[in-house]
């Protein structure tokens, strides 16, 4: 290769076409998504968090928490992710046209969050995460420098953490969640799936050979309620992992999301 | 300061004059040496990282409470020490001097050239603070901080005009497929950052096209800049140390040309199952398949690099089997099917770590190797730590890899598993990420053998300097 | 050439020099003057390899790329909409009773159907809420003017049209019609049968665009 502006226009035309393709393209077709409206609800999806969530959004950012935990559930039928209780129907870009950055990920050292705050089947709650970042656990670090401990001045403040133990701050001292950890937990307890958009619906359900056993209280009601759907044979193609016990995909489940976000 | 080649037999210059140093290494050699050094410290910098992060993943308490060092954070810093500290200094200075040195004229431009290094230098540096003090990007590949980021395109945009200076003042018509490669890298690494800067940190676009261009950034800073630095360094060594022609190189361009034009297209595999439409990462799975064109071009010209006994060939040939499994592991999970089982693990880290450090950082060391001593004048300094470097290397690469992906594995047999909890998940692979740790020390410690050496090297060549400056006071001068 | 042995690490000898490797290669590629300057073919075999992963791209992407839409998430999926589960008896009640207390039934007739006295119509107990469909139906489509006689208290309000209709600003489908009635019907004690969604739509469609209804008119159909 002799010609060095051949060259250049060459790599030019390359990446040109790539960017072009894959994130002109992809924006031409999503960068513009905007809420969907549902009549019977009165109200569009995704809603807007708190402002502190919003806050708290940046905060998980900061702490890199994008690390270890995604941000995006699969389709039923494409792993577990239903059957962990992370969320019954796949993520779309449409949940996320209001985040600031969508912290997707690509490891699980950890769960996934997307439907945190909807987490079955124990939703978490606000206690229960302090405690969490101050102390950790065995798989879990603890993220101590969100916290301030100080001395009781007067009556014991009332966002003060309940430490027992090794844990406790020692005597007239406690231990209160700076507004980092207040912004942190009001964004993790946001974070919530509800709304099943048309383009989230599932594939129908192939011909139901396998129920989902016992391994999740949530299959088996779901299961119950779907009648025999009509299978096409199309259908049988809709699923990859004929082979695990998978959730007969339920065609009831639209309907409970509904009722859910009532 | 001149450089009087000479013919000696004994002393640290014997036998250079036989390894073809021109006179464009001589006036080169600051700056390019000063872009070698920053970057086996940046190295050194992320093997200490990169050790802390390890430890983390099977001991997630440790350091834990200090905010600048909480995984994300130290992950992220070490990723970017490694790429753009590391893969980013030593590949410019090969590039550049293989430019240099197939141009067949001195370097023009050198001023740009020192200054670009350090403004470089000096942005990944902010840039790496920048992280440990919370304002990462927390995008894959491109964590520094939105400050620092202009910069770093300005400072290459600099160094790169030594390249181009090189490539346009060329003595021959005709190219070499290292010219490619390595003008390739100085052109669209600039561009790419560029874009990626804009859509994603200066002018946001909304929701998930973020983190599809974010793919694209990342996938294009692995095929589009850092690939061709590292096979410019494979395909000037191998001939120049075996003397042999490389083999079906009549393929060459279109191997060059597969990289570039579908490099590109295959980010989109780390979108399998996620929020968006599915044509992106059918896209990126058929493009991992076409780019096996390339990789397989790549098999049959570099494969006359072995049968030679060298050193600076054994990183090498090292190097070229880990970027070709790479490439074809690449193209095997980036099936669905397969994907299922090692999406989301550490079994991409794996694969990540055996295309950066096990394919690019080979290359790169069996180059600097053959480079070093034209630059200097002067052999390495001390033959020990350098085999002591070569047998650390290349044990803690394959350990690092191999542990990696067996916990990744083991992680996602478990992942599929509804019934197995997080905690036990970490569990069943504490052993290997146990091993791993041991690999990073092994790797970190190798890697502070190779600055001792490169340190030593300099300053020897310092005093060979001085000596055959004052040929008289030979005597009088301590020669090292 | 004398040199230390190729194993010395410190120290790799060149075996050509820059030029050399530079021609040498150039020919190759059958860019040396003496050579005509023309590319020369690929090898055959490589062709075929080329082609055949163009080939196998080609097919993948006309089977799993969804034809581009970007409304199909699951590569499996060939046509969106085309395989949707299907349709799901839906709860009417619910779905009433959702519409009637987003804000559009109970800030007048309150949640509890107990209307206001004096001012609007309770629903609870009503004998025209449970009375025949055709006025219900039209009561909520259209609207309501004029004297009204509920549960032996008179109103003299003006209920406005929530059905598609010119004038109306509700527009509500005649799905939504009907599950609204068919929720106010069952609820509070009421014991009317529901409404259909195709009664809706026959009598929408055989009134087309009406003003609000008198309850005088009302009265006349049964």
């Amino acid at each position: 290769m002799k010609n060095g502006p051949l060259l250049f226009l060459g790599l030019f035309a390359a990446l040109s076409i790539s960017w072009g393709a894959i994130v002109l393209g992809t924006h031409a077709q999503i960068g513009a998504l905007t809420p969907y409206y549902d009549d019977t609800e009165g109200a569009s999806f995704p809603k807007r968090g708190s402002g502190l969530a919003a806050q708290g959004e940046r905060e998980y950012i900061a702490l890199g928490c994008v690390a270890c935990h995604t941000q995006q559930v699969r389709r039923p039928g494409f792993g577990v992710d239903d059957l962990r209780g992370w969320g019954d129907r796949q993520s779309v870009a449409r949940d996320y046209i209001f985040q600031f950055r969508p912290q997707l990920g690509s490891l699980r050292l950890g769960p996934d969050l997307a439907n945190f705050g909807d987490r079955k089947p124990n939703p978490p709650d606000a206690d229960e995460l302090y405690k969490l970042l101050y102390a950790g656990t065995p798989a879990h670090p603890s993220y101590r420098f969100l916290f301030d401990r100080r001395r009781v001045v007067g009556e014991r403040s009332l966002v003060a953490l309940n430490l027992t133990n090794e844990l406790a701050p020692g005597r007239g001292y406690e231990v209160v969640p700076s507004s980092k950890a207040e912004s942190l937990v009001a964004y993790l307890l946001s974070l919530k799936n509800g709304y099943t958009y048309p383009e989230a619906q599932p594939a129908a359900a192939p011909a139901p050979e396998k129920k989902a056993g016992a391994s999740s209280e949530k299959a088996a009601p779901a299961a119950t309620k779907a009648p025999a759907t009509e299978p096409s044979p199309e259908t049988e193609k809709s699923n990859p992992r004929g082979k695990r016990p998978e959730q007969a995909v339920p065609a009831a489940a639209p309907d409970e999301n509904k009722k859910q976000t009532k | 300061m001149t450089y009087i080649p000479t013919t000696a037999r004994t002393g640290p210059r014997a036998g250079v004059a036989a390894a073809d140093v021109t006179p464009m290494d001589v006036a080169a050699r600051g700056p390019l040496l000063l872009l070698l050094g920053s970057g086996i410290v940046w190295l050194v910098l992320s093997g200490v990282l990169g050790l802390i992060t390890s430890i983390q993943l099977h001991s997630p308490h440790f350091l834990a409470n200090c905010s600048f060092l909480t995984y994300g954070r130290a992950e992220a810093m070490r990723e970017t020490a490694f790429v753009y500290g590391w893969a980013a200094n030593a590949g410019l200075a090969l590039a550049i001097w293989i430019l240099g040195r197939l141009g067949g004229n001195p370097l023009r431009g050198l001023n740009w050239l020192f200054g670009g290094a350090a403004a470089w230098n000096t942005a990944v540096f902010v840039g790496v603070i920048g992280i440990a003090i919370g304002d990462l990007t927390s995008f894959s590949l491109f964590q520094m901080p939105r400050y620092a980021q202009p910069f770093m395109v300005v400072a290459y945009g600099a160094i790169a005009i030594a390249g181009i200076l090189a490539w346009m003042g060329r003595r021959t018509d005709g190219t070499y497929a290292a010219q490619w490669y390595a003008l390739a890298a100085l052109f669209l690494f600039p561009w790419l950052s560029t874009i990626g800067q804009y859509v994603l940190l200066w002018a946001p676009s909304r929701g998930v096209v973020q983190n599809v261009a974010a793919d694209w950034y990342a996938q294009g800073v692995w095929t589009l800049w850092l690939a061709p630095l590292g096979l410019a360094a494979a395909y000037y060594v191998i001939p120049k140390i075996t003397g042999k022609v490389l083999a079906n190189y009549d393929a060459a361009p279109l191997g060059f040309w597969a990289l570039i034009f579908v490099g590109a297209w295959t980010g989109g595999r780390h979108l399998i199952g996620g929020p968006v439409p599915a044509w992106i990462v059918t896209v990126a799975v058929v493009a991992s398949v076409v780019l096996l064109v390339h990789y397989l071009i790549v098999f049959l010209n570099l494969r006359s690099a072995w049968g030679v006994p060298s050193t600076a060939l054994g990183f090498i040939r090292f190097g070229v089997v880990a970027y070709l499994l790479g490439g074809a592991i690449d193209a095997v999970t980036a099936f669905r099917s397969v994907a299922l089982e090692t999406q989301f693990t550490l079994f991409d880290v794996a694969l990540q770590q055996l295309a950066l450090y096990g394919g690019l950082s080979m290359m790169f060391f069996g180059a600097i190797y053959f480079m070093v001593p034209r630059l200097t004048g002067t052999g390495w300094a001390s033959s020990g730590l350098a085999v002591a470097h070569r047998f650390l290397v290349t044990i803690g690469v394959i350990v690092l890899v191999v542990t990696l992906a067996v916990a990744g594995w083991s992680e996602g047999a478990d992942l599929l598993n509804a019934q197995t909890p997080f905690a036990d998940i970490v569990d069943h692979a504490k052993l290997p990420l146990l091993i791993h740790s041991g690999a990073q020390f092994v790797l970190l410690l190798g890697n502070l053998l190779l600055l001792a050496n490169f340190l030593q090297t300099i300053r020897t060549s310092v005093v060979a300097d001085v000596i055959a400056l004052n040929p008289i006071g030979t005597s009088e001068v301590s020669a090292t | 050439m004398s040199t230390p042995s190729n194993q010395d690490p410190r120290l790799d000898p060149a075996a050509v020099t820059d030029d050399a490797l530079l021609s040498q290669h150039d020919k190759l590629l059958g860019k040396q003057p003496d050579d005509g300057a023309h590319y020369r073919l690929m090898p055959l075999a490589m062709l075929f390899i080329f082609a055949g992963f163009i080939f196998f791209g080609a097919t993948y992407l006309g089977r799993f790329a969804g034809h581009f839409d970007p409304r199909i998430y699951n590569e499996n999926v060939r046509e969106f909409g085309a395989t949707k589960a299907a349709p799901v008896a839906l709860d009417p009640v619910a779905i009433g009773e959702k519409l009637f207390n987003n804000a559009a039934c109970n800030t007048c007739h309150q949640a509890t159907g107990q209307g206001v006295p004096g001012a609007i119509p309770p629903l609870a107990g009503s004998e025209w809420a449970q009375g025949p469909e055709e006025r219900v139906i039209r009561i909520v489509l259209y609207g309501l003017q004029g004297p009204i006689k509920v549960a032996g208290k008179d109103f003299n309000s003006a209920m406005p049209a929530f059905g598609k209709v010119a004038g109306g600003g509700f527009n509500w489908s005649d799905d939504k019609v009907a599950h609204v009635l068919t929720y106010v019907r069952q609820a509070w004690g009421n014991k009317a049968g529901p409404i259909d969604v195709a009664k809706v739509t026959a009598i929408h469609e055989k009134e087309g665009d009406h003003k609000p209804w008198a309850p005088s008119e009302l009265e006349k159909i049964k």
